[in-house]
Order: structure tokens, then C-alpha cells, then sequence
């Protein structure tokens, strides 16, 4: 007897066309072995999609805000700012100043079209 | 099926939950997974203007998958991310099976078994039962055939099977 073991998945998932899906039906009524397969199969399936919805540590929306290590970038930037040098951003598209500057102990306003700041900042 | 193409603001809130959980369940770091889905919908941002209206979701979850690439990649010094070309010896973490028994540990158990599969098995083990694409679906996102899909599917299955049982 040939058994259909590596379409066990995709039968139990909806996923054969009909004629395979008939076909394994078919097996499985005479078939304890793959019965078996096909029951500790679904309880994996079964645990994986029952696993908890993690919701992400941070909001979505509105702003996009800058991964870890754009952060840690911005963050050298308003040291500097701070002591009055130049800073020229090398992607400013990559990440919302104002969403990052209104996180730090600094606040910054830019205009739009401005390359570069120079003189110090005061806190709020 | 609607051939709309969706604003950021409309992916964001329609799919960002989505892209963590995919992160989340394939790094098993919270980290990783929001540095993740904030790249991830940075290149949504950058791509939706090029996007021709079709399967939005084989190309969302293409764009996913190559973020998750790219990242593993740049943080592969980091020990708290399973690297692809790591899985087998992540193996040796996996709990041992009478531990499994305790179902308030189950969640727990389950994610130290998703991390020790071999990337392609967790990745489409994953895409199907986590986030809910079809073998179609997941076939256009890692540019492989559907029965490849079937089989990387079940094979994940079984050895989680194999790990937890």
C-alpha cells in the first residue's frame, strides 16, 4: 500500500486539488497508520495557530518611526546639535525627525528644505 | 478580489499586527521582531508607488521575507536571533519532550521548536498557521513552486511534531 503521508498537510489544510483530496479521504477510511499521522499533524496545526497574538511593543501609527539603530544614530545627532555642530542627515527620508527630536530630552524645530543647524539647543 | 492599491497608512493598520507576529514567531524576539516590522513598512512606503495592482499579498510578504533576510544578515552576531544557516545547532535547545506537558508551557515549548526547524520549514510553517497566507500565497513570496510549499509545510509540521511529542 502506497501511502499519501506528504499530502496529509495539505488535505488537512484544504490545499489538494479534488481528485487528491477524494484520493486521501479514500486512504485514510482504511488506514489507521495515516489516520494516526494525520490526527498528531492537525494537533500541531492546531497548537501553532492557537499560539498568542503578540502585540507589537510600539504604535503603528500615525508616524513611522525609526528602527533601533536609527535611534541610536539620532541620538548622536542631538549630542551634537547640543554642542552646536553641523549635522547633515544622509537619508532624511529614512526616518521622521520631529517624531524622534520630540523624544529626547532636546527639542529641534526644522524647517523644511534646511541641510544643516548650527548653535546650541535648550531643553524643554 | 480587490485590486486597489492600499495606502501605507491602510497596510500599517490592516497588516502591521501581521508582520510582527511573522517576525516575532521566526526570531522569537520582541526586538527583533519591531526593528523588523518597521523596516518592513519602510519599504512598503518606498515600494507602494511602483506597486502594480495583483496578488497585494504574495508581493507584501515577499517584501516581509527579504526585510527578514536582510536583517538576520546584519544582526548575525546577535545570539538572540536563529540564523538560517544556525538551525541545526539550535537543535540542542528544544525542551525535552515530558517538560511539553505542561500546557501553560505549550507557547513557550512551541516557539524554542519553531526556532530549531530549518529556516525554509519554519519560515512556511509560519506564513501558513501564523499569519494565514494559502500555499499559493507563499509559494509567490519565496519564489517557490506550491509543492514545494506543501512539502516544507508538513515536513515542519512533522519534525515539530517529533520535538514536542
Amino acid at each position: 500500500m502506497t501511502h499519501p503521508t506528504d499530502l496529509l498537510s495539505a488535505f488537512l489544510d484544504g490545499e489538494l486539488e479534488s481528485a487528491d483530496h477524494a484520493m486521501v479521504a479514500n486512504h485514510l477510511d482504511g488506514c489507521a497508520s495515516c489516520a494516526v499521522d494525520l490526527e498528531g499533524i492537525s494537533r500541531v496545526r492546531d497548537w501553532v495557530r492557537g499560539l498568542p497574538v503578540q502585540d507589537p511593543p510600539i504604535p503603528l501609527l500615525p508616524a513611522l518611526r525609526a528602527p533601533r539603530w536609527a535611534w541610536a544614530a539620532a541620538s548622536v545627532a542631538a549630542a551634537a546639535l547640543a554642542v552646536g555642530l553641523v549635522v547633515t542627515p544622509a537619508e532624511p527620508e529614512a526616518f521622521d525627525l520631529d517624531t524622534l527630536a520630540g523624544q529626547h530630552t532636546a527639542r529641534v524645530v526644522v524647517s523644511p528644505g534646511i541641510s544643516s543647524i548650527r548653535g546650541p539647543v535648550s531643553g524643554p | 478580489m480587490n485590486n486597489a492599491v492600499p495606502t501605507w497608512e491602510e497596510v500599517a493598520r490592516d497588516h502591521g499586527r501581521r508582520i510582527y507576529n511573522f517576525a516575532y514567531r521566526l526570531t522569537g524576539n520582541p526586538d527583533d521582531a519591531s526593528d523588523l516590522m518597521q523596516e518592513v513598512l519602510l519599504r512598503v512606503r518606498r515600494g507602494l508607488s511602483g506597486y502594480t495592482p495583483g496578488s497585494f499579498e504574495g508581493w507584501l510578504w515577499r517584501i516581509t521575507r527579504n526585510a527578514f533576510l536582510d536583517e538576520v544578515r546584519r544582526k548575525k552576531r546577535r545570539p538572540t536571533v536563529a540564523l538560517p544557516e544556525d538551525d541545526r545547532s539550535a537543535l540542542g535547545s528544544v525542551p525535552a519532550p515530558e517538560e511539553t506537558l505542561a500546557e501553560s508551557r505549550l507557547p513557550e515549548h512551541l516557539q524554542q521548536a519553531l526556532l530549531a526547524l530549518p529556516f525554509d520549514f519554519r519560515e512556511a510553517v509560519v506564513m501558513c498557521d501564523v499569519v494565514g497566507l494559502t500555499y499559493e500565497e507563499i509559494g509567490e513570496a519565496t519564489d517557490v513552486p506550491v509543492g514545494t510549499v506543501r512539502s516544507r509545510i508538513h515536513r515542519g509540521r512533522k519534525m515539530l511534531r517529533g520535538m514536542l511529542e
